[in-house]
């Protein structure tokens, strides 16, 4: 498990470079996708479902974001995809082409079904994240 | 002041930061912020990831408009980042016209990472996402090499403004290819992972979380428009991975890989 956080944060460091981010930004965005993987592992030895462990992940790692934007003044976006990018199904996807070209139907609809509500829990995960934090945002600027 | 100058300037660094792949709401609140803190009087800002369309009134109440097309989206999140900061730090450090555009044209020329190192740093990414994927050592160094080769494609190919289902045609079926061959080499032990570490270089993970965030902030043009774009691009991975495996189970037969 240490083993895989440790690919996890060298694959999103690679990622950090790809998007172009620069100086500790980088640091910060690869510790945030180990720190996805991690979560998402630890909620799969807890017997969790694949969908449920993607969604906690997600969440845990937009609200890293979040925090870690606003602390260090940098676009949410720099440190929510290399945090994102481990957890996307890509896995699913492409299990579901091979068995959409091996002619079984049956598991590649059942792959096809299970890559899209991944995809979807990651999704619905950020969305609820970023609408909090507005909220958060816009109260604390009333208040201010 | 100048209204046509600054209107300018806003319009290049909006379409600066939607071309580096930032989000809709931010590429219209940066121009907004941008002209407000120069002095025009009104602003509305109207952005897609294809068009800018802007309009102010200065202060004889007089129109001024631009429309600025924009090509193609490369990952580019420092500048965004860049020019955010540019634009927050109008108001507080008292910056004139001036100073903007010196600073605009100095982000604007920044250059990103070496090819070198970008194509280093996405081999070792795939390589890393084949481990994470439970594959071994030796698909390890095979998705490293695949890697390299789909990311020298993928900045090959942008170079003629190759438009995007294509690129990741190829790269799908490079990565299906490649894996296969060396599988048949017995020098990876499961092509499968192999593929999937190389093929998450293609995935849509900038698109994805743009079409998210635009789809929250109510900008629902740009969110179509963007989750269209990443739903191609997995076509395009899917059916270059796919073609390479029809032929293969053509020649060799069945599903004996």
């Amino acid at each position: 498990m240490i083993l895989a956080t440790l690919y996890s944060f060298l694959a999103s460091l690679g990622f950090a470079i790809v998007f172009n981010i620069r100086g500790k930004n980088i640091l910060i965005a690869s510790i945030g996708g180990s720190f996805s993987w991690f979560i998402y592992l630890l909620m799969q030895n807890l017997h969790n479902s694949n969908t449920v462990s993607l969604f906690v992940a997600a969440f845990l790692v937009s609200i890293y974001s979040e925090v870690m934007a606003r602390l260090f003044k940098s676009p949410v976006t720099t440190y929510t995809i290399c945090g994102i990018i481990p957890l996307v199904p890509g896995n699913g996807m492409y299990y579901t082409m091979y068995y959409t070209i091996s002619g079984n139907i049956n598991k590649s609809t059942l792959t096809g079904l299970q890559t899209l509500t991944d995809a979807g829990a990651i999704a619905i995960a950020i969305v609820m994240v970023s609408s909090l934090s507005k909220l958060l945002f816009l109260k604390k600027k009333k208040v201010m | 002041m100048d209204t046509n100058r600054v209107l300018n300037a806003a319009t290049k660094a909006g379409k600066m930061m939607l071309e580096s792949g930032g989000e809709t709401y931010r590429v219209e609140e940066t121009m907004v912020r941008i002209s407000l803190a120069l002095g025009v009087k009104s602003i509305d800002v109207y952005a897609t990831p294809t068009v800018i369309i802007l309009s102010a009134k200065d202060e004889h109440n007089n129109n001024h408009s631009t429309l600025q097309r924009t090509y193609g989206a490369t990952f580019n999140l420092d500048k965004i980042s860049k020019i955010n900061d540019l634009s927050r730090s109008i108001e507080r450090k008292h910056l004139t016209i001036d100073d903007l555009e010196r600073e605009i044209s100095v982000i604007e020329h920044q250059k990103g990472y070496p090819d070198v190192l970008t194509i280093l740093s996405s081999a070792l990414a795939a390589g890393f996402f084949t481990l994470l994927f439970s594959g071994s050592i030796k698909d390890f160094f095979c998705a490293v090499f695949i890697g390299a080769i789909i990311k020298y494609t993928i900045i090959s190919l942008s170079k003629f403004s190759v438009y995007s289902f294509f690129i990741n045609l190829v790269g799908g079926m490079e990565a299906a290819l490649l894996a296969i061959l060396l599988y048949k080499l017995n020098l990876c032990t499961h092509y499968d992972k192999t593929i999937i570490g190389a093929i998450m270089l293609l995935v849509p993970g900038l698109a994805i979380t743009n079409a998210i965030r635009d789809t929250i902030n109510g900008d629902l043009v740009s969110s179509v428009t963007r989750t269209v774009e990443a739903v191609f691009i997995a076509i395009g991975i899917a059916v270059g991975t796919g073609m390479v495996f029809k032929i293969c189970f053509r020649l060799f037969g069945g599903m004996n890989l």
